[in-house]
Formats: structure tokens, sequence, C-alpha cells
């Protein structure tokens, strides 16, 4: 018969938090802690005293109901937790659930728990998951703090050694390392770690990752069909599934990725982020009903996660502006605008406002708001993502406003000249205007302009005069403070100069930012991942 | 009003809140009977030891119908990792320690400690527990419990000392490994549970089964699954 360990040194010096909403429950739970030799216990009721608990206190261990009433459930709690870094990376977190979920088991990475136990919960389960668990997180602990820093090669490193030597966890370590891999863009070396793993074994993470390897490189169909495999094997994988709707929205196949990221929140229905991206997708086909029902969803969800977002708000207002219902439209984008006090809602709800006017035949408010819209965009030096910028440009068109809409369109033009897709919804717009030679004339000269500066500064690099190309390149940036082009080769001349002459604090700044800006702009950039490691290599 | 018209209820709804319930009550139920039966008097602890076996079964009756519904329904999260045997071993002991104690059955365990193998622990823990709480009610007074890798499979044993399966189980299990369509009772249920967990589990071409014999160590029942 199998005596279980001393547990008592493991366990007395930690401290516990509980959440459950039924009292029968944390009593049972509490009763277990403490026959472990556990003292330091803390018990809450529903998320909000969680929330409270974990901003004055540290835990080592959080027990947590995934079911917990009314308000946030265990899953929410989890997400707020980490996202506002309430919990450490040492901290563990369990949730007990009675029954397992796709979101549970198959949710996204950084938002996963720990562990889950599924009920009936008996004591001979809770102890050896817990000593399972701190265990692996112990050793995990410097290589998530690599992850966190970013730090790739260091994690890339760290798993290695743990490979070689542990036997346990390997799975874990391969997971952490294969996506590291796919992160830092180094998609061949990617594909061969899957592959190699899928040699001796058919494991749903490691074909998924396969298929995600072949999206990267732009493979799409041999990704859509690994990814169908996965699907075929394994139902209720999530991942794939929203993979496989990534890969048709790619292919340009909405039909299909609708009817994928209905599955989706068929098997995750609780999902923030996949109910949004139905709505977007049907709204993109012109679905509206199915669009309207989607962005209900999101906002419904929202009211407990921290992925509630603006952008079901704006989408259901611009549905129901489409469905003649203006009035509820603009309730909507009030809304919107007392739930989330940022500059850059803001300045979208306004733009959609002004649509939604305009669409009713309001044309004094229309154009009153337009008015405010070019306020804004002056005010904001063009600091906004392109899509707002795009949708104002097409405000400033309808209602007549060509001075603005003229400015803004330079401005497009001139922090994203290589995007092409974007040049070509530019010109789509004008040509609604019926302005079709105007805009073209527009975006080619803004275009060129761009380019023109951009040349004379790699020239000047190239004939050795850094220094020059550094400062017309800074203050091309100053101007056009999204473009991704101006930034890499910015960045690049930055690193070249503290090649030749040491580390310079000022250069050193410029590179980061530029870094840390592409990155926001564009997380896919592979640039990203391998100058932060050219950044790295530069000698004090 | 005409009653047909009445629309059905979507049960699904109805049924994860339900289970969410019950599942809370049986873990309290288990709980409390595993702590306090000890503080019994033994002629009541011997009345009492039967009401965890019942509550048990129910727990496991719950288990296999909601795996059930949500497989046929392709929403079940079939979680394919790699668990350490040992580990698996020991909890699977400790859960049905007390049950045993109270029975006056010892339980022995023969397992490959240092084997890792990839299933869905929450499924195949629910068959092998199933399957000792079939053989507890069989059995004279001893189980064997083995795991061990043969041919590239991982192959579980339940076995008991009793006077082996009658042949209508046999038969419903040689029906079952065959794929042939049967309903019968709570031996069915059990048996098309672990059938169909079994075939779940599939690796590089091979699928895995469960099989009914009598003989095995002590010449009882054996129930015996194979997972590549």
């Amino acid at each position: 018969m199998y005596i279980p360990s001393d547990t008592t040194s493991l366990f007395a010096g930690k401290s516990f938090l509980i959440i459950d909403d039924f009292q029968g429950m944390r009593s049972l739970l509490r009763e277990m802690l403490k026959s472990f030799g556990t003292k330091n216990i803390d018990t809450v009721t529903n998320g909000k005293e969680a929330i409270a608990f974990l901003e004055k206190n540290k835990y080592d261990v959080v027990l947590c109901d995934y079911n917990l009433g009314s308000g946030k459930n265990g899953q929410h709690v989890l997400e707020e937790a980490k996202y506002r870094d309430l919990i450490g990376l040492a901290t563990a977190w369990i949730i007990i659930t009675a029954e397992k979920t796709a979101d549970l088991v198959f949710g996204a990475a950084e938002y996963m728990p720990d562990d889950y136990i599924i009920k009936p919960v008996n004591e001979a389960t809770m102890r050896s998951r817990l000593e399972k668990v701190l265990a692996r997180k112990e050793m995990l602990v410097d290589i998530e703090k690599a992850m966190r820093d970013k730090n790739y090669d260091r994690t890339i490193a760290l798993c290695d050694k743990a490979l070689a030597s542990a036997k346990v966890n390997a799975t874990e370590l391969q997971r952490i390392k294969t996506s590291t891999l796919l992160t830092m863009g180094r998609y061949d070396r990617a594909q061969q770690e899957f592959e190699q793993i899928l040699a001796k074994r058919d494991i749903p993470w490691a074909k998924t990752g396969l298929g995600k390897a072949f999206f990267y490189k732009g493979e799409l169909a041999r990704a859509q069909q690994i990814f169908r495999e996965v699907i075929d094997g394994n139902p209720a994988y999530l991942e794939a599934h929203d993979w496989i709707a990534k890969t048709y929205e790619k292919a340009g196949e909405l039909e299909e990725a609708q009817r994928a990221l209905t599955r989706c929140t068929e098997l995750s229905p609780n999902s923030v982020i996949r109910q949004k991206s139905l709505g977007e997708i049907a709204h993109k086909r012109g679905d509206l009903e199915t669009a309207e029902s989607a962005f209900r969803k999101t906002i419904k969800l929202g009211q407990f996660s921290i992925h509630k977002t603006p952008a079901a708000y704006l989408g259901l207002a611009k549905i129901c502006s489409e469905n003649d219902a203006p009035a509820e439209a603009l309730q909507i984008l009030k809304d919107a605008h007392k739930e989330f006090e940022n500059a850059e809602t803001s300045l979208h709800v306004k733009v959609v406002e002004g649509m939604v006017y305009q669409k009713s035949g309001d044309r004094i408010n229309a154009e009153k708001v337009s008015k405010e819209v070019a306020g804004l965009v002056k005010a904001d030096n063009g600091h906004r993502a392109a899509s707002i910028m795009l949708e104002a440009a097409q405000l400033f068109l309808a209602t007549g406003n060509k001075e603005a809409a003229e400015s803004i369109t330079q401005t497009i033009v001139k922090n994203n000249h290589e995007n092409t897709e974007l040049l070509a919804q530019l010109n789509d717009l004008y040509d609604q205007a019926g302005m079709s030679e105007q805009g073209e004339e527009l975006v080619n000269k803004s275009r060129q302009e761009v380019i023109a500066i951009n040349d004379r500064g790699v020239i000047m690099a190239k004939e050795g005069k850094l220094d020059e190309a550094i400062h017309l390149l800074s203050e091309a940036r100053t101007m056009l403070p999204d473009n991704k082009r101006i930034m890499i080769n910015l960045a690049n001349m930055a690193a070249m100069s503290m090649r030749q002459n040491g580390k310079n604090s000022e250069l050193m700044q410029i590179a980061g930012e530029c870094l840390r800006q592409v990155a926001q702009l564009d997380p896919q950039e592979k640039w990203c991942a391998q100058f932060q490691i050219a950044l790295d290599a530069i000698p004090d | 009003m005409d009653q047909t018209k009445e629309p059905a209820p979507d049960l699904s709804a109805f049924l994860a809140s339900a289970v969410h319930d019950m599942k809370n009550s049986i873990g309290i139920l288990i709980n409390f009977l595993e702590t306090n039966l000890p503080e019994l008097a033994p002629d009541a602890q011997e009345k009492a030891a039967p009401m965890l076996y019942e509550v048990k079964r129910v727990n496991d009756n719950l288990i296999q119908m909601l795996a059930i519904y949500k497989i046929g329904n392709r929403f079940y999260p079939f979680d394919l990792v790699e668990n350490s045997i040992g580990e698996f071993v020991r909890e699977i002991a400790e859960q049905n320690k007390t049950l045993l104690e109270y029975s006056g059955i010892t339980l022995d365990v023969d397992c490959d400690e240092s084997l890792t193998w990839y299933f869905d622990h929450e499924l195949i823990s629910g068959v092998i527990c199933h399957a000792l709480n079939n053989a507890m009610h069989y059995t004279k007074d001893r189980l064997r419990l083995s795991v061990k890798e043969e041919d590239g499979e991982l192959v579980i044993r339940v076995e008991d000392n009793g006077s082996g399966y009658p042949n209508s189980v046999l038969e419903a299990g040689n029906a079952v490994s065959k794929g042939v369509n049967f309903s019968s009772g709570s031996t069915g249920l059990g048996l098309y549970f672990s059938s169909m967990v079994a075939k779940l589990h599939n690796n590089r071409g091979r699928t895995g089964g469960i099989f009914l014999e009598n003989g095995g160590k002590f010449g009882g029942s054996c129930f015996i699954m194979r997972l590549p």
C-alpha cells in the first residue's frame, strides 16, 4: 500500500489563497491543506474579494474554483491577476472545476492555470498535484523570467540545459522552446523540432505547432491541411480551430474562416476574443445578423474580463447604423466612450459617430463631428492606428472636408508607405468619393517623398556618413512616427555606429524606442527578434 | 394549449449546472465518509462502509455519462499528455484506500515506476477506478493493478481472486472489443465508456482497446486496457 510522503516541510512555510463561493468547499479545502501541514490560509468567496486580497498579499499557491456564481469566474480572476502582475512567477495557480472544458485545457498559454483539478476533490489527488506543481514551478522559475524579459536566446539555452538532464517535464520544456523559436521568427528551426517530436508520437500541440510554422512561412495550403488533420483526430482541440480560421482568413476564404470561428465559439462560449473575431469576419462578409449577435455577446462577456474591447462596441454601432437604427448606434458609442477612457478609443468613437450622422442624413451634425475629428487628428500628430486614420479619411471625404482629407491621406501614406494593402484601401476611398485621380496623385506623391528621404539616408550610411544618416532619419521619424521602414533602418544604423564606436546611451535609446515601436505596430515582424539579439551582442 | 408546440428546453445548459452542483455534493459526501468512518464503532463502520461504495458508483456513472455525451457531440477536450505511471498509480491507490480497507481487500500494485505514457488523465483514471470498483464487488479479498509496457503499448490490468466474470459479461466484453453495439444495464454503460475511451487513444495507426478474460495471477476476472 502506498504511504504518502511527509509533506509537512514542503507545505508548512507556504501561503495559500482559497477562492470558492461554496461554504462547504471552502472548509473542505481548508481542512485538507491544514492536514498537509499548512498554517497560512486565506479564504474568499468571489472574484472581487479575490482581487482585493491579491492586491494586498503574496501567495505561493492559489486554489480557485472555476464557477464563482455571478460576476467574475475563476478564469477571469486568473487573467486579471496575471495581466496586472498581482501574482509573481513563482505563484502556482490551480483551478478546481466540475467539468473539463476546452477553454481550460486548450486555452491561451499565457493565461493558462498551472494545473486544474476535476471535482470531486480528494486528499490524495490534491496532495500529489500540489507537490508536482510546486516542483515544476521551481524548475521553471528561471525560464519564466527569461520569457518575461523577452530574452529569447536565454530562454532556449535554459530549456536545452534542462532538457539534457530532466526526464520529467520534457514536454513542457519542448513546448516553451518551440514557441520561443516561432516568436523569434526561426520557422525552419521550429519546423525541424516539431518534426522530430512528431516522428516519435502524434501529439496535437506539436502538430499544431508544425502548422503554425508553415503558416508563418506563407505555406497556407500545407498549414491548413495540418490543422485539419489535428481537428479530425481531436475535434475539440481549440487551438487548431483558431489557427485554421486564421489560415482561411489570410487566404481570403472568409466564408470558411467564419465557419471555423463559429465552431471556436461553440467550443469556447465564454471567450471575448473569439466572439470579437467572429463578429469582425461576419461584418467583413456582410453577414450583419451574425456580426450583430457576436458583437452583443462580446460586450456581455467582456463585462468581467480584461479582454473587453472597444472594437465590439464600434462594430455593433456600425451595424446598427447600417440597419437604419442611428439612435441605438449613438447610444452604444456613448457606452463605449464611458467604458474605455483612452485617447485612441475617443478618437475612434468620434469618427464612427460622424459616420452614423452622415448615414442618417443629419448633415449638420456630421460636419460638426468631422471638424472635431480633424482637430483631434491634428493634435495627435497622426500617431494613431492606421485603421482608425483610414476611417477618419473616409469621414472627411464623405463630409466634404477636403483639406483634412488631404492632410490625413499624406500622414497615412508617409507612415505606411510599404503597406500596399492599406494604400489600395486609401485609393478605394477616393474612388468611392468620385475623386480617383486626386487620390492616386496624392498617394503616389506622398509615397515618393518618404522613399526619397529613406534612400538618401541609406546612401549616406553606405558612404560612411553614419552620423548624418542617423540625424536625417531621426528627423524623418519625428514627422512619421509609425513608419516601420524608417525605424528599422534608423535602428540598424544606430547599432552599426555603436559596433564601430562603442556603446552610447543616446543611440541605445533610439534603437530601443524603434524596436519597441516596430514590435507594437507589427508583432509578427521578424526583424525585432533578430535585432534584439544584435543589440544584446554589442560590447560595452 | 397544444403541448407538442412547447419548445424542447436546451438540456445541455441544465446538464452543466446540475453536474456542477452534484459534483460538489458528491465530493463533500465522499470526504465526510472517509474522514468520519474511523470514528465510528466497529459495527457501525461495517454498516456505513458500503455507503462509500455506493457514492463512488454514483460518481463513476456521472463521469461516464457526461464524458460519453461530450465525446459524442465532439466537445470533449481530449487532453493527450505525458503522465508518470508511478504518480498515476499512486493517486489511484490512494483514492481507493479507505474503501479497500473497510472492505477488507488488499490491493497489490505492480508497475514500472519510471515509465511515462501519453493518455488523457481524467478518462483513464475514470476507467481504472470504475474497473477497481467493479472488481471490489466480485473479488474474495485481493486485487491486483498492474501497469506495464508490452510491444510498444501500455497494458493496464485489473485482476481479482473472485470466481471470474460470468459468461454473459465475457460475451459483452468480446462484443465491445469487436465494435458491436449493445445496450443492457450498468455493465453496458461501463463497458461502453471504457471501450470509447480506449478507442480515443490513437498513435501512428494503432488504436487502444479493452479486453475481458478470466485467469490472471489470481485466477479471477481480469479487465485489460491497452493504449498505444
